[in-house]
């Protein structure tokens, strides 16, 4: 895949019903994995937040978050580079479970 | 009209769709439905409904009258499998932009999510072929349910809405207030262009030398044929139409060089590698319009012009997308462009014409002798209706030769299941298509293999006095899928030949008018007779077996690759 990176898109909607399996939903068809999902009230009185990390091409998730954002109980929903401060942990981890299994070895 | 009134969340749910405008229910009773068709007893006077004989019938039912009329169509069905049988129509819907509103009945709510009798969910299955589903529960949010349900439905990009109605909601009671949904906070239903983008737009139109439309349903949901011609005329633009766009444009019209696509015209596919600028406006580049998107229009710069921000890139990378409704996006930039007279680059299509109409068009049309052609039994129908019936196809070969050899003269005439491409979509599309705009003729195109699909609702159009004119290409082949095997499968006729009943002893079942042609002789008398008065009517035509529809884009192909024949490629300049 062409120059894959984790992502991490943010979504601003409605407290709906069903909402979290039909965004669920948007990753399926493509067969994309969710590396972490958050769902929680927003700063915003009656906003919920969607915070989702995954794996993708800068072109596959411009696609996913304007497919997000066009559902009709979804307000805004974003996308940025993982922040470095998460793929310090992301690496940190890694590292070390490489290394555990190194010692099981 | 019940306002203020303490009433059942039956009665408040046809109460407010009649406030909503509703006059036609297509639907089929069951348990958990039965609240409200109890209610439906008593508002016979204000509603028709149209009892189906499966609930496929009444969702394809309502999205042929939602398409003539251009406004929501009303599904009401019960749970279970009632919901599930019209699942095909809402993704059919969902896909080809058809406003729906599906209101399904539930179980009990205490019974839910206890595999109780009848219970699916139904909310489930259809988040994702659906632009919004909803679970009502409680009698006090059906009016603000259903209000949305159609304001969603109907604006933006239009398109099927499911609510789901459990038995104890329906049996409960609320006071009644009629409710109206114009906005809705997360949901932008029109966005609005910015000047900076349709100056630079104009900019680019004014500077190309070749430049092309590709325009599809869009501009027929948005209202915009009339806009698209004034843009056309006014910078002398030639223009292709998608399958779904078919209509929206005069077929007499002289911008317009025909079908885009897989079995489109030769010229607009050429046109499309052919011109500097690419303006493409309510298409969302099918692959079946784009072939190899590699190689699709990759000497042009491209505008596109959706009100749907997801289609805007999703396929064809653009230099400029206009989010907006096409109406409006046209009416500025036909303003801001200059004139312009691009007579060569217009008539361009000259040579691709020739070729398409001495290779294909004529062998097919006007054949010397021997069995009729599907097309050629088209083109007599398109020619006695002279453009002005409403065109309805089922999905295969029929389709694509109804979409070639009609001819329209105004919009909203040509109605097909173009994105999902659902078999047995055609007949009862046709019959709401009929009960939605009674006042024209309606003509179905459709096979032996997709009638069979739904051939049950004939009782329908006979119970509804819907007076369809069925033309049933009749080769007792699937003939798309035989014609791929034909080409790309070495004529290995897996499971595509048919043993077919009589068709004209099944439409004498139904108490329906019938004729059967063999030859050419008798089909434009018979054509005659169909089209003689407003009933029902079944036109049996026995075609040739062995059709290919061409021209054709094999699959994968770019769409300048045309096959003109069995191994043989069109030659551009040749």
């Amino acid at each position: 895949m062409e120059d894959e990176k984790l992502y991490e898109i943010t979504a601003y909607t409605e407290n709906q019903v069903g909402l979290l399996s039909s965004i669920a939903g948007i990753f399926t068809r493509r067969s994309m994995n969710i590396e972490k999902l958050l769902v929680y009230p927003s700063r915003i009185e009656g906003i919920h937040k969607f915070k989702i990390l995954t794996r993708s091409s800068e072109k596959l998730i411009q696609a996913v978050v304007l497919q997000i954002e066009k559902k009709v109980d979804v307000v805004k929903a974003f996308y940025e580079v993982d922040d470095e401060r998460s793929c310090r942990e992301f690496d940190f981890v890694s590292n070390f479970l490489k290394e555990r299994e190194e010692i099981n070895k | 009209m019940k306002e203020g009134q303490n009433i059942s969340g039956a009665d408040i749910l046809l109460e407010q769709i009649i406030s909503l405008g509703v006059d036609t229910v297509f639907g089929y009773p069951g348990g958990a439905i039965i609240p409200v068709y109890d209610k439906l007893y008593d508002y016979s006077d204000r509603l028709r409904h149209i009892l189906v004989r499966h609930e496929q019938g009444a969702i394809h039912a309502a999205q042929g009258y939602a398409r003539v009329q251009g406004r929501p169509g009303f599904v009401m069905v019960t749970s279970g499998p009632g919901a599930t049988n019209v699942i095909t129509g809402i993704a059919d819907a969902m896909i080809d932009s058809t406003p729906l509103v599906v209101v399904a009945g539930q179980v009990k709510s205490d019974l839910l999510g206890t595999d109780a009798f009848q219970e699916t969910d139904f909310i489930g299955m259809t988040s994702p072929i659906s632009k919004w589903s909803y679970q009502i529960r409680r009698p006090e949010d059906i009016a603000w349910a259903v209000a949305r349900a159609f304001y969603i439905a109907s604006t933006g990009r239009p398109g099927p809405v499911v609510l789901d109605f459990p038995q104890d909601v329906q049996r409960g009671f609320a006071e009644y207030h009629p409710q109206v949904c114009n906005f809705i906070r997360s949901y932008v239903a029109v966005p609005e262009p910015s000047d900076t983008v349709l100056r630079m737009a104009a900019e680019m139109i004014d500077t190309a030398a070749r430049p092309f439309v590709v325009f599809g349903q869009g501009v027929i949901l948005s209202g915009a044929e009339k806009e698209l011609e004034a843009f056309l005329d006014k910078g002398d633009i030639p223009a292709g139409s998608t399958l779904l766009g078919l209509s929206a444009v005069p077929s007499a019209n002289p911008h317009l060089k025909g079908m885009l696509g897989m079995h489109g015209n030769i010229a607009p596919n050429i046109m499309t590698q052919n011109c500097d600028l690419l303006i493409a406006v309510g298409m969302r580049f099918d692959d079946r319009v784009t072939g190899n998107l590699e190689t699709y229009a990759r000497q042009a710069r491209v505008i596109h012009i959706d009100i749907d921000a997801s289609e805007i890139g999703k396929n064809v990378p653009v230099d400029l997308g206009i989010l907006g409704d096409a109406k409006e996006v046209l009416t500025r930039l036909t303003g801001l462009i200059q004139g312009g007279v691009r007579r060569a680059w217009k008539d361009e299509d000259v040579k691709c014409y020739e070729v398409e109409n001495s290779r294909v068009i004529e062998p097919e049309v006007h054949p010397a002798e021997g069995l009729l052609n599907p097309g050629e039994v088209v083109a007599a129908v398109a020619e006695a209706c002279g453009g002005k019936a409403v065109i309805v196809t089922d999905v295969g070969q029929n389709q694509m030769l109804a979409a070639r050899y009609s001819k329209f003269v105004g919009s909203r005439s040509f109605i097909s299941s173009g994105g999902l491409g659902t078999m047995g979509f055609g007949l009862p599309a046709a019959i709401g298509a009929k009960i939605g705009d009674p006042g024209r003729t309606v003509c179905l195109f459709v096979g032996d293999g997709g009638l069979q699909m739904t051939e049950q609702e004939l009782g329908t159009m006979v119970q509804e006095g819907a007076g369809v004119k069925i033309v049933l290409l009749n080769n007792n082949w699937l003939g798309n899928v035989r014609m791929w095997q034909e080409l790309f499968f070495n004529r290995r006729y897996s499971f595509t030949k048919m043993v077919n009943p009589d068709f004209g002893t099944l439409a004498a079942a139904y108490g329906v008018d019938s004729a059967t042609v063999e030859d050419r002789d008798s089909l434009a008398p018979a054509i005659a007779r169909m089209l003689s008065d407003d009933k029902p009517f079944l036109l049996n035509v026995h075609v040739r077996e062995e059709t290919l529809v061409l021209p054709m884009i094999p699959p994968g192909k770019s769409v300048d690759e045309i096959l003109l024949d069995r191994n043989v490629f069109f030659e551009y300049g040749r």
